[in-house]
Formats: structure tokens, C-alpha cells, sequence
């Protein structure tokens, strides 16, 4: 056999086996991962929809997921708004949480990030950051309060805290939910979700 | 072919042919993950688990590949193996895995594996290429711990997420940013090249 016939052969060969090892190995794993990813997501939703105890998922498009939240007796309890965007590393991907009268954010959470270690991930503190983001007012845009006050109470309800050294995470972090406060009233104003009796002011 | 004792063959990867310290091989996962000791420890064993099972093939299949496409089939096979392992972690440690980012699959290109296979598994038999690639991992998670138990200990007060720094200890933000990892390596470097001059000298 000539070398370049059988370099061709073993190549393949080991091309072929690990493919096919690895097809297996995929089909075993892809039911667990799915699941973990699905988990991740309603275990945020219960978090920044209090007394959530189910989840509808009523939208979808790139980068945006609407779901409602239900209590244990199927009324709703708010909605649960899913947005990636862009932080200062890599993308951010989070998840807040409004009433059903679409007024007030409840709560936020972050469920993927890539920032600094020790500075922009402080996103991801509850203390130093993500506190701040409870019963906020949702009317219209929220804005930053650069130095950052002491206390919740010490801010305004449209305000949301700084994180000292990471103005910029934190600026994203807002700007993502100011972009998907929006969406999520032009898609409820539009009609395109069955949302009961809302007035979206 | 080596003809080292196989205790001789498995130690040598823990000091004197330590992959981190003496060959400076593996440095970027060495430098990324290290924040903190689990994400180090992970890596560790998932280095261990591709190195492992790579050295075994290799050492195996090692007189069916033309010498001219060996790398090629080196990378295929490591690359399958990383794979796995990536699947594993995404399926069974998923926060582990998130925390870890993209160097899971990075392992496909650290040297460390690579060069095993070159230096060692394409020219040694299973077991003696299977005794190199546990003292080799051993080494490397040894370099692993010490640089993230170093790091997270300065940088965030903790040691596998406990707290054992007092109230008084305020957290060296820099020992966790990428900085951080490569000051601890260079003081780590002098420390075993210190080490190796003054067993020389003796």
C-alpha cells in the first residue's frame, strides 16, 4: 500500500470511530444537559417571582423569553422576563421579574456572565448589587445612582445602585432591562401575548 | 523507550519533570482557572481524565499511524476525549462546568497532553505510557491546588468556598484578577528553581 493510501485510511478510520464515539456519548448526555438548562431557568423564575410555584412560557424570540409565573391555585403572580445583551466582557444573560400590572420590578437575577472576577461579577451579589433591584418602579426608564446610596431606602424608586469600580456592569445590567421593559410593553401593547386586562402606561 | 523503574516513572511527574514548574507546559488553564480551588481541581481532573485515556489509545494505535499524520490523529483523539469530558461535566456539574467557561474545551490544545503523546505514549507501551500520564496529571493538579488554594486564600478569604480569613482580612482583589495569576506563578517559579539550585549544589 502506498503511504499517501494509507496515511488517507488511518485518518479517516480514527476520524470515523471518534465520531461516531462521540454521536453516542452526545445522545447519552443531551437529555441531562437540557434539563440542567431548563432547571436554571425555572428556578430563576421562582426567584424573581415571589410565590411563584409554575411557569407558562408565553414568548420567545432571539435573545428575549417572556414566561408567567402562577401560584399553587393558577392565578398569576407576575411575569418573569429572560434578555440577553451585551455586558462589558461578554454577553450577560438575566432574568427580572415584573407584576402582572407591569409597574413594579420585583426582583433580578443573573444567570450568566462573564466579568471581571472581583469587580463587574459583583453583578451576581446579592449585597452588593442585586438588593438594590427590589420593588423598583417600572413605569418608565430606570436610571443609576453613581456614588451609590447606602441604604434601599435611601433610594429613589426608578434608581438602581452603582457597584463601586464596576460603573460599566452595572450600566449594562440597566440597560439590558431598560431595552426589555420596552419590548415587553410594545409586545403586550401589540397584542401579541393573551394578557388580560392590562393598561400599559 | 523509557527504562526508568515504574515508581521512578510516576514520580518524576510530581517534581522533576513537573509539567507546570519544570516544563512550563499547560499555562493556560494554569493561569485561567485558578481563582479558585474548585475550578482548579476540576480542571485537574478533567486533564487527568483526557491525558489518561489519550495516552492509552495512542500508546496503543501507535504502530498503525504513518508518522506523517500522528499529530493529526493525536489532536482527533484528544479532541474526543475533551468532548466527553465537557459533556460529562455539562450534564452531571453544571455550575462547575458554567464556572469553568470555555477552558474545558480548551484542553484540546494544552501542550502538557500533546506532548505526552509525542514524547512518551507514541514511543512507550500502554501501561508505561498509562503510569506517565498519572504522574504527569498528579503534577499538574498538584500545581493547580497550590496555585488556587494561594489565590483564592488572598484573593477572596476563602478556601473551597469557606470562609477562614477573619473580619480583619481584607481580600487582595488583584490575587483573583488575571494579574494575580501570574504574579503567584513567577513567585512559585523562583521558589522551585530555588529549590532545584540548592539540590544541585548538593
Amino acid at each position: 500500500m502506498s503511504l499517501s493510501s494509507r496515511m488517507i485510511i488511518v485518518l479517516t478510520t480514527v476520524g470515523l470511530i471518534s465520531g461516531g464515539f462521540l454521536a453516542g456519548v452526545a445522545q447519552l448526555t443531551k437529555e441531562r444537559i437540557s434539563l440542567n438548562i431548563q432547571k436554571e431557568i425555572e428556578e430563576a423564575i421562582v426567584e424573581v417571582i415571589p410565590g411563584t410555584t409554575q411557569n407558562k412560557k408565553l414568548y420567545q424570540e432571539e435573545d428575549f423569553t417572556i414566561y408567567s409565573g402562577q401560584d399553587e391555585s393558577g392565578s398569576t403572580t407576575g411575569y418573569a422576563v429572560q434578555a440577553t445583551g451585551i455586558g462589558f466582557q461578554d454577553k450577560i444573560t438575566l432574568m427580572f421579574g415584573i407584576d402582572d400590572s407591569l409597574k413594579r420590578i420585583t426582583r433580578i437575577t443573573i444567570i450568566d456572565q462573564k466579568e471581571t472576577p472581583g469587580l463587574g461579577a459583583k453583578i451576581t451579589d446579592w449585597n452588593a448589587f442585586l438588593q438594590f433591584w427590589e420593588d423598583r418602579d417600572a413605569s418608565g426608564q430606570l436610571t443609576l445612582r453613581k456614588p451609590p446610596a447606602g441604604s434601599l431606602e435611601d433610594l429613589l424608586p426608578s434608581e438602581i445602585n452603582t457597584i463601586t469600580g464596576a460603573t460599566i456592569s452595572s450600566q449594562k445590567v440597566l440597560e439590558i432591562v431598560n431595552l426589555s421593559l420596552e419590548k415587553l410593553k410594545k409586545i403586550i401593547s401589540e397584542g401579541k401575548i393573551a394578557v388580560e386586562g392590562h393598561d400599559v402606561n | 523507550m523509557s527504562t526508568k523503574s515504574i515508581g521512578a516513572e510516576y514520580l518524576k511527574g510530581l517534581w522533576d519533570e513537573n509539567p507546570v514548574f519544570r516544563q512550563l507546559l499547560g499555562m493556560c488553564p494554569t493561569l485561567a482557572v485558578t481563582g479558585t480551588v474548585i475550578t482548579g481541581l476540576a480542571m485537574g481532573l478533567a486533564t487527568t481524565f483526557v491525558l489518561i485515556f489519550s495516552s492509552l489509545v495512542v500508546s496503543s494505535i501507535k504502530k498503525l499511524i504513518p508518522a506523517q499524520v500522528r499529530i493529526a490523529s493525536y489532536i482527533v483523539v484528544i479532541a474526543s476525549f475533551v468532548t466527553i469530558a465537557d459533556q460529562f461535566l455539562k450534564a452531571y456539574f453544571y455550575p462547575i462546568s458554567k464556572a469553568m467557561g470555555p477552558y474545558v474545551p480548551l484542553i484540546v490544545v494544552n501542550c502538557i497532553i500533546l506532548g505526552r503523546q509525542e514524547a512518551f505514549a507514541s514511543k512507550n507501551s500502554a501501561g508505561r505510557s498509562l503510569i506517565d500520564a498519572l504522574g504527569m496529571s498528579s503534577g499538574f493538579i498538584l500545581a493547580l491546588l497550590v496555585l488556587s488554594t494561594i489565590r483564592e486564600i488572598l484573593g477572596a478569604g476563602t478556601f473551597l468556598g469557606y470562609q477562614i480569613m477573619g473580619a480583619w482580612f481584607k481580600p487582595w482583589t488583584i490575587m483573583i484578577l488575571p494579574a494575580g495569576a501570574f504574579l503567584t506563578l513567577g513567585v512559585l517559579l523562583g521558589i522551585a528553581l530555588a529549590i532545584e539550585r540548592k539540590t544541585m549544589r548538593n
